[in-house]
């Protein structure tokens, strides 16, 4: 593996992510176009948090 | 570079088995709590067995959870809301994906999937093509009727995802697409063993095209385990002079296997993704030891809309003993999925799996790919017919063909069968699952 991976420093970053799209859901109101696509750019967010925010605690246990 | 990179995720992929399994217990009361407050055919089925999410605490106490049976699932399904019933997990608003179950065992299953799921669906099929050598710059064709089945749906945008350009192949005749796939200069394709093998035959005798002259350098295969059958996987590399890789799924499970470019004679389980166990058929009892034999209980540790969640699959699987040369530790599954618990069926007194019967047709080079098994009564007694085609060159020699068959039947299953040799390209084509195996005796 890539010795200079954060996995805690890339955790952190997107949760960041997903509280500003959550944000952005918020400030667009009823906006359909902002809605429907937030809702997609949180299931991408998801599966960041498959990849690296779900393992990262682990990465870190003896 | 990152099409240099040799996993989809070293994270994930390269976790020691230990943390992996802490990882699976983490993910697994993430899910079983989602489906237990979300989901009231879920909630009765464990409050029936007095299972509470904090009741889970180790992998043991997972072992302790009801199985949930595909029968289970087509009853829910007569419930509200229509068309899923009362497993659904979230309201029908969010539901954008709406696929089916084959219905090769029974009534069809309908399966719900939110935007996040249908992502989760091409993440884990990015883990299959990653590992089999996929990369932005192949162009990857897919012969595929997009439909109600989801066979190469998710194969298709996982290729999208990874950063392939995809070409879909949907209403195109065979002939067709295989000119389609010389005229892009394709490089990969996905498609069951059955139609990749039928493509190969229909490129040579129809269009006077050698497979192995296209660009096509890798093919993926599903729907049916002919990818792992040995005999079977070699025809169609030697046919289209491609490496050909199988991997494992299902519509109400997900992408939960494959192989990948080690080919190492077994599939690795994404562990990150699934947890996997496997009990003994006649006694419940799990085994987690190498070389043994079991079916699966799969759970999907991640889907949303209609969870998965120790899910009694029927799949006949045993674990490796050895690990992959390829560096992943996910663990390897030995020789694929070897057949389902409701396929293997007893004939004769001999339990009789009808992969073995594909291993030893196409192991004999005489022979066409497709063949047909009838299994009937001669009075009290059992009959295998078996209808094979003869190559068009190898029609002098129907002698020898038929003797290194029956020797080759009795090696792989131990029973004799009343051979039946029909004219090359009489027996049915099938472009998705084929349905080989006919047992007309009652009750079967």
């Amino acid at each position: 593996m890539n010795p200079e991976v954060n996995t805690e420093k890339m955790d952190h970053l997107i949760q960041e992510m997903k509280r500003i799209a959550r944000e952005v859901e918020l400030a667009g109101g009823e906006i359909p176009a902002v809605v429907r696509n937030v809702k997609r750019l949180m299931a991408s967010i998801k599966m960041l948090e498959i990849n690296v925010s779900d393992v990262s605690g682990i990465l870190k246990t003896t | 570079m990152l099409a240099d990179q040799k996993y989809w995720n070293p994270l994930l992929e390269t976790l020691p088995l230990r943390k992996v399994k802490e990882l699976q217990l983490r993910k697994f009361q993430r899910i079983f709590k989602w489906a237990f407050e979300h989901s009231k055919f879920h909630r009765a089925l464990y409050d029936r067995a007095s299972i509470r999410p904090e009741d889970i605490r180790s992998h043991e106490d997972i072992r302790r959870i009801p199985t949930v049976e595909k029968s289970m699932m087509r009853d829910v399904q007569r419930k509200d809301p229509f068309p899923y019933g009362d497993a659904l997990c979230v309201p029908l608003e969010e539901v954008s994906e709406f696929r089916q179950t084959s219905g090769t065992t029974g009534q069809p299953v309908y399966q719900a999937d939110t935007w996040q799921d249908w992502e989760w669906w091409a993440e884990c099929w990015s883990f299959i093509l990653w590992a089999q050598g996929y990369r932005p710059l192949d162009r990857v064709f897919i012969p595929f009727g997009y439909n109600v089945f989801v066979a190469f749906w998710a194969g298709h945008y996982a290729a999208e995802k990874i950063g392939c350009e995809v070409v879909p192949g949907g209403v195109l005749d065979t002939a067709a697409r295989i000119l389609k796939i010389q005229e892009l200069r394709a490089t990969a394709l996905m498609a069951t063993p059955t139609y990749v093998l039928g493509m190969a035959d229909t490129a040579v005798n129809k269009l006077s095209i050698d497979p192995r002259t296209l660009a096509v350098n890798k093919i993926t295969c599903a729907g049916e385990p002919g990818a792992s059958v040995p005999s079977t996987k070699k025809r169609m590399e030697e046919a289209w002079g491609a490496k050909v890789f199988d991997h494992a799924g299902a519509t109400e499970i997900g992408a939960w296997s494959y192989e990948c470019a080690a080919q190492p004679g077994g599939m690795h389980v994404n562990e990150a993704m699934f947890l996997v166990e496997i009990v003994d058929v006649e006694t419940g009892e799990i085994i987690d030891e190498p070389g043994r034999q079991g079916k699966m209980i799969i759970t999907a540790l991640d889907r949303q809309a209609q969870p998965c969640v120790r899910f009694d699959s029927k799949d006949i699987i045993e674990w490796d003993p050895e690990p992959c040369p390829c560096g992943r530790s996910f663990r390897l599954i030995k020789g694929g999925v070897v057949g389902r618990a409701d396929d293997i069926t007893k004939v004769k007194g001999v339990l009789l799996a009808p992969s073995a019967i594909e291993e030893a047709v196409r192991g004999v080079a005489g022979l066409g790919d497709e063949y047909e098994v009838v299994v009937d009564k001669d009075g009290d007694i059992d009959r295998i017919t078996l209808r094979v085609e003869l190559r068009p060159e190898a029609l002098g020699q129907a002698d020898s063909v038929n003797h290194t068959l029956v020797d080759q039947l009795r090696i792989k299953t131990n029973l004799r069968y009343n051979i039946e040799f029909h004219d090359y390209g009489s027996l049915p084509r099938y472009e998705v699952k084929a349905k080989r195996f006919k047992d007309l005796r009652r009750g079967h």
